[in-house]
């Protein structure tokens, strides 16, 4: 899978493009959106690395150039600049995530991944976590490989939960993903399923813990 | 002479002087010309007298002079009548001529008459001779009314230059009041300018034209100033930006060298180095940003997103963080972005210092209030007004931390016209209270005037 890495620093772009190497992914790196312009006309790749300050221009501007096209191309938004404004107006641009300098390549490839899982990109189908694997597609759960039945809504609550493991999910998003936006729900539905999901997974040996976050969410992590 | 702070009461107080002076000197020198009106009056009166004695001179035909006087003048410079006197005198001053007696000259040889009576002198020719004509009043029986008018002169008529005066002074003050008027409106104007509304610049509008040289040089120094402070505000958000790229490479550079020892520390220094960056950042942003004062924000959907984005850090510390209070909407006026830099300071401030395996409780109350409580060891009551200064450290031997963190929440605290309050809790640890303005309500300083 081929990455571009828009990033003018060369040090920098050398040892991104290395460590997401490592991650297994291939690079290609340029160094000003003249370039990337060109590059992304050429090849295909399955998500860019922008960094927004560039010597020939704003990033960005290559960023409303490809969404006004209608190109999906998922877009990591990689930047010096974290500004009040910066943040909302990348996204509002069509970034798919931001994540600001100095940053963890650890998160980086996190956060590429998750993009790259979203529907309709180019990741398998498969979420990983801990002993736990979870097919997309099929919607079975693995754990320690041995496959395993929930119910379709605690399914649904750990599908969610898995996308943005490490990360903390609203309870409202829970909600409205498990019912959609129509019918009501029981204001303690979503407890009750993520109790019988926590409990499940530790009947099944998960190494996973689903913690609460009170009046927010909840964050599925590796068990420690 | 004494000195006055206001521009109105230094005007007023001379003015005051120069009416004064005026009502003292004006009553005199209106006395002064109606005396000498009333004494030339009066020198006319007696030249004509003068005249009409000169005209009964008549010379005999020895080259004599007679004087014939019909009964009616006679009896107007009798002694008994007492107020006239008249005199005709030869060219070589004998007395030909005399209403009274005694033969005293009336009039001294310098033409002012001795004692208390008035006179003129006229000369005359009279056949071959020049004659002079010297009539005088005794001023001890002279015109009653002109008498009265000038002795009453101060009790009925001057003391009408006393209130004209006055109203002169009162109109003159309301004239020196809307003369500065502008003057005043500048000065409200210039109240509002500081660090972060720099923008600001004195009104020229109607301000008098030997002001408005003052008025513009201030203006054209707070251009410098504003420049100066961009200047610096461009170099604290440009230092911290290019800090940020060298961090990254330092950072990806360390990642790749593996897990041999020593690598978790130099993490957690970079960790350390890159919020300071932050911090910085935000500063700079926050001393430029101006707050529209029509913008509200949802502070529990803030507090929510604060507290999400605090958990990972909180439970990779073995700490836990909930947010408590009201689940409705809490509308206050602000901006979303700001108050989330606040809260999310103080936030990551309560995980560091409560202890492992207990809560930091964020609060959101429907009375635009915060609370952020820590199980930590609290805060000394003589720090509390020391910890919201930059580059405060309660403990200097921590090294995670340049102390901006508190000074960002007060900025915010300060450009929302909100509050905040620290105190520790019975249970140990510290509690941090915000209060913001419901978005409903006016903003203080504006209620004192509806």
């Amino acid at each position: 899978m081929r990455l571009l890495i828009v990033e003018d620093n060369i040090e920098l772009a050398r040892l991104v493009a290395a460590s997401l190497a490592t991650a297994g992914y291939e690079t290609d790196v340029v160094g000003s959106v003249g370039e990337a312009r060109d590059a992304v006309r050429s090849v295909k790749y399955a998500a860019m690395i922008l960094d927004l300050n560039l010597p020939d221009g704003d990033g960005l501007s290559l960023l409303v150039e490809l969404r006004r096209r209608m190109d999906p191309l998922p877009v990591l938004v990689l930047t010096a600049r974290d500004g009040l404004q910066d943040r909302v107006t990348g996204l509002r641009n069509g970034a798919d995530d931001y994540l600001a300098k100095p940053f963890a390549v650890v998160e980086l490839v996190a956060r590429l991944e998750a993009i790259l899982r979203r529907p309709g990109q180019l990741l398998g189908s498969s979420l990983n976590l801990a002993n736990l694997v979870y097919d997309t597609e099929s919607r079975q759960i693995f754990i320690d490989g041995i496959p395993r039945v929930f119910s379709a809504r605690e399914t649904s609550v750990l599908e969610i939960l898995l996308r943005r493991q490490g990360r903390v999910v609203p309870k409202k998003n829970v909600e409205d993903h498990i019912f959609g936006l129509t019918g009501e729900v029981a204001s303690n539905a979503v407890e009750v399923y993520v109790s019988r999901l926590r409990k499940q997974l530790g009947e099944y040996g998960a190494k996973i813990l689903i913690h609460t976050i009170r009046g927010v969410g909840y964050l599925m992590a590796e068990e420690k | 002479m004494l000195r006055f702070k206001s521009l109105t009461w230094r005007l007023v107080f001379l003015h005051i002087v120069a009416v004064a002076v005026v009502a003292i000197f004006l009553p005199l020198v209106l006395f002064w010309l109606l005396t000498s009106e009333v004494n030339h009056l009066h020198r006319d009166a007696m030249r004509d007298q003068a005249g009409v004695l000169g005209e009964r001179l008549a010379v005999k035909p020895d080259g004599s002079l007679t004087l014939n006087l019909p009964d009616s003048l006679k009896d107007l410079y009798s002694e008994a009548y007492g107020r006239y006197q008249y005199e005709i005198l030869d060219q070589s001053g004998r007395v030909l001529f005399s209403s009274h007696k005694n033969g005293e000259p009336i009039v001294r040889p310098d033409g002012s008459p001795p004692g208390a009576i008035a006179g003129a002198s006229v000369s005359k020719d009279v056949g071959e001779q020049t004659v002079r004509i010297q009539v005088a009043e005794d001023l001890a029986h002279r015109d009653v009314i002109i008498d009265d008018i000038i002795a009453n002169f101060f009790r009925r008529v001057g003391w009408i230059t006393i209130p004209v005066l006055l109203i002169l002074l009162a109109t003159d003050i309301i004239i020196f009041r809307r003369a500065i008027a502008p003057l005043v409106r500048a000065s409200e104007e210039a109240k509002s300018i500081g660090p972060a509304r720099t923008d600001v610049r004195l009104p020229t509008h109607k301000i008098p034209s030997e002001i408005l040289p003052l008025v513009t040089a201030v203006n054209q120094a707070l251009d410098r100033l504003e420049d100066g402070f961009r200047v610096q505000r461009q170099f604290t958000a440009d230092a911290a930006h290019q800090l940020r790229t060298p961090l990254a490479i330092l950072q990806t550079r360390i990642e790749t060298l593996g897990d041999d020892g020593g690598t978790r520390e130099l993490h957690a220094d970079i960790e350390s180095m890159s919020r300071i960056v932050r911090q910085l950042l935000e500063i700079a942003e926050l001393d430029t940003l101006v707050l529209d004062p029509s913008e509200t924000a949802d502070l529990r959907a803030v507090c929510a997103e604060v507290v999400g984005s605090i958990a990972p850090y909180a439970l990779a510390g073995s700490k836990d963080i909930a947010l408590r209070g009201t689940n409705d909407p809490v509308c206050i006026r602000g901006n979303a972005e700001m108050l989330q830099r606040a809260i999310f300071n103080l936030a990551e401030n309560a995980i560091k210092y409560t202890a492992r395996e207990t809560s930091v409780d964020v609060e959101v109350n429907d009375d635009g209030s915060v609370r952020v409580r820590d199980c930590g060891p609290g805060i000394p009551a003589g720090e509390r007004g020391l910890i919201f200064q930059r580059f405060w450290r309660g403990d200097r031997r921590r090294t995670d931390g340049a102390g901006l963190g508190l000074s960002i929440v007060r900025e915010v605290v300060e450009d929302h016209s909100a509050t905040v309050a620290v105190e520790n809790l019975p249970s140990g640890g510290a509690q941090f209270t915000l209060r913001f303005q419901l978005a409903g309500e006016m903003p203080a300083d504006k209620r004192q005037h509806s």
